[in-house]
């Protein structure tokens, strides 16, 4: 035993190890090599159209001409009713699933299957029930607040896996101190598991903004293809991902607005992402330091 | 805290206000339009322009294929269907006005050598018969054979021309909308393909690399689709539960009159007259 220990520091286990670090270094270029591609391609064939006129503007002849002001007030909608409903549902199911009940309940193991068998089914499944339930049951159209709320369903699995995760993360010795001091379990919840918790929470949030606007198969049936300037919620309105994908595939010389509005999309997660860690990084800092 | 519930209650005030204006916007004017997808910018450009014509009108256009549209006419969520084909036997109930005619063209490679292919050899290369090019007088190489997806009304039409059956087709990829198709085309030298001719043409014009082969020796173009001379063509139909009565009457009006024709032009379908 003594000996393998110390025959570590020969040359070839150093190579080894040096061997594992060059291919671990050599994914992580793949990784963003990948995205390095697409930002580039895009820059290259929609970076020229891009300009204040292109996101205000409402778009012109089926989209080849005009901007995609409307449409990008329609995606922002959808996200905002999406999150405002499946925020608080899924939050409160994550803090009921980790801190309230047992983990091996019943109650706590009928939602955790019925959330793993929602995560896996496929988009366009949920656009189709959002069609049928939200637009046709109850009378809502084709309308964003429809497809808000349809997407709302498909980022509960999301937002609860990761919310509870996360919650589960924070060490036992925590709740035990924190009782051992007389807090109660929501002032220990609120003031510091969340916090604690925060940056995994955080991180389900995007993944969840960045499914929700990505999402074209689920808002096709339920927000729609209406491009005008919503006037309401209950307007129908395209999305930037549903533009996106009518101008490549159904347009003829649709491209470079494709292009353009790809762009956008990505611009667009990446401020929400830098603003949403921001916030969380901020509020953590003072939840922790002050309280 | 404070930023917190600041931005809480604008989201509130936010939302409460476009409620409010949902309560107030609403016309009683608005034209639901759904189906295929073929249709479905024409028909945003259509409505456009019926809007300026009749303020206070709103014409909302869903897409989602061709047998959407008739389905969601004969429920009454859509007041006007869009139908890329010839209405069915068992499609009687509802009524068609057709506002376009759109041709269907093989097209290939610009590279590929080969300038015709009779109808025969056409059924030969989708039903696997025919493999190679050499075979057509092309260089060595295996075809690869684009299809049209399930549904589509482009892949109807092409097999009754044809006198095919899907699943006697044995196509190496599968495509949904026409500009898929010409990308797919422009990106495989040795592929052989469907498209609607107006479509390709406009591609071909801008330097896409594929070509629009003729059909029985007649050129695929959109000028010998308007003339009739080209074979295989497909109306564009809007459809409707009852007789059109109304704004519906006037849209469908509008559709076909001289009016609409630089629209119908501009996404490269050849218009008609009702009169």
């Amino acid at each position: 035993m003594y000996k393998q220990i110390g025959v570590t520091g020969k040359p070839n286990h150093l190579l080894r190890d040096q061997m594992i670090r060059l291919l671990i270094y050599l994914m992580v270029l793949c990784v963003s090599g990948v995205f390095l591609w697409i930002l580039l391609d895009l820059i290259h064939g929609g970076g020229a159209l891009l300009s204040w006129d292109f996101l205000t503007d409402v778009p012109r002849d089926a989209g080849r001409a005009g901007g995609i002001g409307s449409i990008l007030i329609s995606t922002l909608l959808v996200l905002l009713i999406a999150l405002l409903v499946a925020l608080p549902v899924g939050w409160a199911t994550a803090m009921l699933l980790a801190e309230f009940i047992p983990a091996m309940s019943l109650l706590g193991r009928w939602v955790r299957y019925s959330l793993q068998v929602l995560a896996g089914v496929p988009s366009i499944v949920f656009g189709l029930f959002g069609y049928a339930f939200f637009s046709i049951y109850l009378g809502m159209g084709f309308s964003i607040l429809s497809g808000g709320l349809t997407l709302a369903c498909m980022l509960l699995p999301i937002l609860v896996s990761t919310a509870e995760a996360g919650l589960r993360a924070v060490p036992e010795s925590y709740r035990l101190s924190a009782a051992a001091l007389g807090m109660s379990r929501t002032a220990t919840l609120f003031h510091l598991l969340l916090p604690v918790a925060a940056p995994a929470w955080a991180a389900g949030l995007l993944l969840g903004i960045g499914r929700a606007a990505a999402e074209t198969a689920a808002l096709m049936f339920t927000s729609g293809y209406v491009d005008r300037m919503p006037e309401s919620l209950l307007d129908s309105g395209r999305v930037l991902a549903l533009h996106i994908f009518d101008l490549s595939m159904n347009v003829p010389g649709g491209d470079a607005p494709a292009y353009a509005s790809a762009l956008v999309l990505i611009i667009l997660l990446l401020v929400i992402n830098l603003i949403a860690m921001q916030l969380i990084h901020f509020w953590q800092r003072r939840k922790l330091n002050t309280e | 805290m404070r930023f917190w519930r600041q931005s809480i209650w604008i989201t509130i005030a936010v939302l409460a206000l476009s409620g409010a204006g949902a309560a107030t916007l609403t016309t009683p004017h608005k034209l639901v339009l759904t189906g295929s997808s073929t249709i479905a910018p024409l028909a945003v450009e259509l409505g456009r322009r019926f809007e300026s014509l009749h303020p206070g009108v709103r014409v909302d256009v869903q897409t989602g294929g061709s047998s959407r549209g008739i389905n969601d006419t004969r429920k009454g969520v859509a007041d006007i269907g869009m139908v890329s084909r010839a209405m069915k036997a068992d499609e009687q109930d509802l009524q068609a006005f057709t506002i376009a005619l759109d041709g269907v063209g093989i097209i290939i490679h610009a590279s590929n050598p080969v300038t015709s292919l009779t109808p025969q050899q056409i059924a030969d290369i989708y039903t696997g018969k025919i493999a190679n090019w050499q075979e057509l007088g092309g260089k060595n190489a295996r075809i690869t054979v684009v299809n049209k997806a399930e549904g589509r009304s482009t892949l109807e039409l092409f097999l009754t021309y044809f006198q095919l059956k899907n699943s006697d087709i044995k196509p190496h990829i599968v495509i949904g909308d026409n500009q898929q198709g010409i990308k797919t085309l422009a990106g495989n030298s040795h592929a052989v393909g469907y498209v609607s001719i107006g479509t390709a043409e406009y591609g071909a014009q801008r330097g896409v690399p594929i070509k629009l082969l003729p059909m029985d020796g007649i050129a695929a173009s959109v000028a010998n689709v308007r003339n009739g001379s080209y074979p295989l063509s497909r109306p564009l139909n809007l459809v409707t539960r009852m007789t059109p009565t109304g704004l519906v009457k006037q849209f469908l009006d509008f559709a076909r009159t001289e009016q609409a024709h630089d629209l119908v032009e501009a996404q490269y379908f050849v218009p008609i007259s009702i009169d």
